[in-house]
């Protein structure tokens, strides 16, 4: 009985053992530091999205590498990098530099810290996010996919802009980087050849800092210390002077400005309409196709999410209506009757496989969405691919554009024909997954994801056919979750693909291919 | 005392007990042992609904749920490997349905679980005898539920060991208290995509998800009645998960979510001797959640027989 006794205490043991070396999880991507696989010495003159040029926001040029006031800064990088506490260190090889990626996977845990639809009242009516007072309850914003494709999309195309400057301005002086002027300056990054001044770091976290602070405005103390330390990681590790952070800063908040003056007007605004609005696209879709798509939660909601989502300016496509996919097939119709056949089969016999691929590729509330899931591929991408700053942001704007213009050619078919859900479409269907409050067709994850794979397929082709492979899949997992038809996904793939192709037009006329 | 009495009341849990379900639940807290050789087999079905529910720590209802119902069918074992050592199983058979929304329920196998529980201690104390009970155990998912479908899910599908102390203090005239703490040490749980926020913390890339460890206690007056033969027992108990996060304002509930909840409970069994030392059991009972935190406020009524049967040694239960 002893015996039996120690065994049982020894397992209890070893059980909180193992419990506490259990690896911590990780918050973010594992990567080092590394070498840019290129350094895009003429990136100063590649096409800008929105600035009419890489010089519309000027910089100074810069005290010459041999002025007093200089080698005071280099003075100054020196003691600031020498004997680094461990948690500099730890900052340095966090941001690594350019911290372009760290400030993308920030921007991802905000999109799902705010990813969270208003909650009903006692009284049963819902209230609504107020930009004017965004600590009201429910606070601003509710980051849904509309809306945090757009943030991403203004973050990236305006690290983009920030960063061409950034490479003129950087060639145009040509003021080396510090630790080439003075070799006894100890850097705790990779050295290369791109000129220092003004610091691409520098850059990105004054883009961030503005573009992220104005898309999520209670988090404006946060994300200013994520900065902070962004910038200070720059000198602890021994590559940016002090003139190089201030007027890199300066050229990312003139850059940030133009976008944000564009997001003031772009729509986005008037996207959550009235309910009055909100009513007449009903009325106009059963006027139109003899259907509407209804709100089924209880209390219901009643507006769905931005039905003038597709009336925000885009980036790359025409007008929505260039993209926007043919009627789906009525109800009753053969077509219908079909997929409805299905997704009835499917929710009754669902295979653990199928289930997998719902969860996986759910991104719904408190998540980063489907355009953050494609933010994340496209982080992976550039680290595997070594990518240098402007590089990697021209990935993301790219990217994110096509996603945000899908977006909104996506909500310009939703509210159009104003298609019902499963749910109010097939009596007594059950799903595994929520149902969202907009109407079905199109699929937004499948135009996202379509948009999102067609672009990567375009900057990485040798990974081409995995991320349409995943694209399909993702628009795949909706039909397995219950809350689209298959004509849902399928169409919404087509238009996802269209949209992005208006994209890459644009981008092979950049000057970058 | 009899020890021939087969208490599975206490185990009446077996996760009927919360609409999120709280797999170490099913664990055995009484004081009773089978004598060596003894086996007794349980089947128990178990109904449990709430339809207000703690988003941390507000209470609310939803209209997309409407009444949480959970089923269920256990199946127990309890095994005397001597006098003093017994081995304890557990399966049970869970369904999950709600009367609104469009959510599919679930159904299948839970969590296996398996407990050594000893007879440490006993001794003659004024009146009556006092008597220490540790009990160690072990539970695991037992099939491929998936636990990030709350509370629709069948369990929370994490590992978990728990190490567990009964007292027990039993008067000659068949009136006793009993009390039991233990703490649960709970490994990762699995789900099926590979990021999700924690409120608080922030984003994780991973699909493992760390699960805090959890404290529970109880607390048994129970009476032995008719001859021994009617079992009576009201219980006061309850769980504290030690970390974890809230359910943030209609926010889906997370595996790893801060589960708090106080209940009480009042059970009954009747023993009906078959000769030959078997002895089968008829058992009812009810609970009712008190208080809670990031878990339903369930109304669960279970019932059930017991058979016990001599398998090996003195085939014959002493009586």
């Amino acid at each position: 009985m002893k015996k039996i006794y120690f065994l049982g205490i020894l397992a209890f043991v070893a059980l909180t053992v193992f419990q506490a070396c259990e690896k911590d999880l990780p918050t973010n991507l594992e990567f080092s530091p590394y070498t840019y696989e290129t350094l895009d010495e003429n990136g100063g003159t590649w096409k800008p999205v929105l600035l009419d040029s890489a010089t519309l926001i000027g910089i100074p040029a810069p005290e010459s590498a041999s002025s007093a006031a200089y080698l005071t800064e280099l003075a100054d990088l020196k003691a600031a990098s020498s004997d680094l506490t461990s948690d500099q260190k730890k900052a340095v090889a966090y941001w690594s530099g350019d911290g372009l990626v760290r400030w993308n996977e920030v921007a991802r845990d905000l999109a799902a810290k705010y990813n969270l639809p208003p909650a009903p009242k006692p009284d049963g009516t819902y209230g609504a996010p107020d930009p004017a007072n965004p600590g009201n309850i429910p606070n601003f914003p509710f980051a849904h996919p509309p809306y945090a494709c757009r943030m991403f999309a203004y973050w990236s195309a305006a690290q983009f802009d920030a960063l061409i400057a950034a490479w003129h301005y950087k060639y145009a002086y040509n003021r080396p980087a510090a630790y080439k002027t003075d070799a006894s300056i100890s850097t705790h990054l990779p050295q290369n050849d791109l000129p220092g001044y003004p610091s691409d770091g520098a850059v990105v976290a004054a883009v961030s800092k503005r573009i992220l602070t104005a898309m999520f405005p209670l988090e404006k103390e946060y994300i200013a210390g994520l900065a902070t330390e962004h910038l200070n990681s720059l000198q602890w590790a021994g590559i940016s002077t002090e003139s190089d952070i201030v007027w890199g800063d300066s050229l990312g908040r003139g850059v940030a400005g133009k976008f944000l003056a564009r997001a003031g007007s772009d729509g986005m605004k008037a996207a959550q309409t009235p309910k009055p609005i909100s009513d007449s696209l009903r009325v106009a879709a059963k006027a139109r196709f003899g259907w509407q798509w209804d709100n089924l939660e209880s209390p219901t909601r009643p507006v769905g999410i931005t039905p003038y989502f597709g009336r925000v300016k885009p980036w790359c496509i025409p007008n929505v209506e260039a993209v926007r996919p043919p009627v789906p097939p009525a109800p009753g119709s053969a077509e219908f009757i079909k997929d409805a056949e299905e997704i009835k089969d499917i929710s009754k016999n669902l295979t653990q496989e199928q289930r997998k691929i719902a969860n996986f590729w759910s991104d719904g509330p408190s998540t980063y969405t489907p355009p953050g899931h494609w933010n994340r591929f496209a982080a992976d991408e550039i680290v595997d691919h070594r990518l240098n700053p402007l590089r990697a942001a021209r990935v993301l704007a790219y990217m994110n554009m096509a996603i945000m213009d899908a977006g909104i050619s996506c909500w310009d078919a939703k509210y159009y024909y104003h298609y019902a859900r499963p749910i109010q479409a097939v009596p007594g269907f059950k799903t595994i997954l929520g149902t969202p409050n907009f109407p079905s067709y199109t699929s937004g994850h499948s135009t996202f994801s379509a948009a999102g794979a067609t672009v990567l397929g375009h900057f990485f082709p040798a990974e081409a056919a995995k991320f349409d492979r995943w694209a399909e899949e993702a628009a795949e997992s909706r039909i397995y979750g219950g809350i689209h038809y298959r004509f849902d996904a399928d169409m919404g793939n087509t238009q996802g693909k269209a949209c992005a192709a208006h994209t890459l037009e644009v981008a092979k006329a950049d000057g970058a291919e | 005392m009899k020890i021939i009495l087969n208490k599975w009341l206490s185990m009446l849990a077996v996760c009927t007990v919360l609409a999120i379900p709280i797999s170490r639940a099913q664990t055995p807290t009484d004081a009773i042992m089978m004598e060596k050789g003894q086996l007794c087999v349980a089947a128990i079905y178990g109904h449990d609904t709430w339809d207000e529910y703690w988003e941390g720590t507000y209470k609310r209802s939803n209209g997309n749920i409407g009444t949480l119902t959970r089923q269920s069918v256990t199946g127990m074992f309890s095994l005397g490997i001597t006098d003093r050592i017994n081995v304890l199983g557990a399966l049970p058979w869970m369904k999950t349905s709600s009367s609104a929304g469009f959510f599919h329920g679930v159904q299948g196998i839970q969590d296996w679980g398996v407990w050594v529980k000893a007879r440490a201690i006993d001794f003659k104390v004024g009146p009556g005898t006092l008597g220490f009970y540790p009990v160690l155990g072990l539970t695991g998912p037992a099939s491929n539920y998936l636990p990030d479908y709350l509370p629709f899910s069948l369990g929370l599908g994490a590992v978990e060991a728990s190490g567990r102390g009964i007292l027990i203090y039993e008067l000659d005239m068949g009136l006793y208290v009993r009390a039991h703490a233990a703490y649960h040490v709970r490994g990762n749980t699995t789900i099926e995509r590979d990021y999700y926020y924690i409120p608080g913390s922030g984003g994780v890339y991973s699909d493992q998800v760390d699960m805090p460890n959890v404290s529970s206690f109880g607390a048994t007056l129970g009476a032995l009645l008719l001859n021994n033969n009617l079992k009576v027992e009201a219980t006061y108990d309850g769980m504290n998960t030690l970390g974890g996060a809230d359910i943030r304002p209609h926010d889906m509930p997370f595996p790893s979510n801060n589960m708090d909840m106080t209940r009480a409970g009042l059970s009954l069994q009747y023993y009906i001797p078959l000769g030959n030392g078997h002895i089968l059991s008829v058992i009812a009972g009810g609970s009712q959640v008190l208080t809670g935190r990031n878990v339903g406020q369930s109304t669960a009524f279970m019932g059930g027989l017991t058979y016990q049967f001599g398998v090996f040694g003195n085939k014959k239960a002493t009586n």
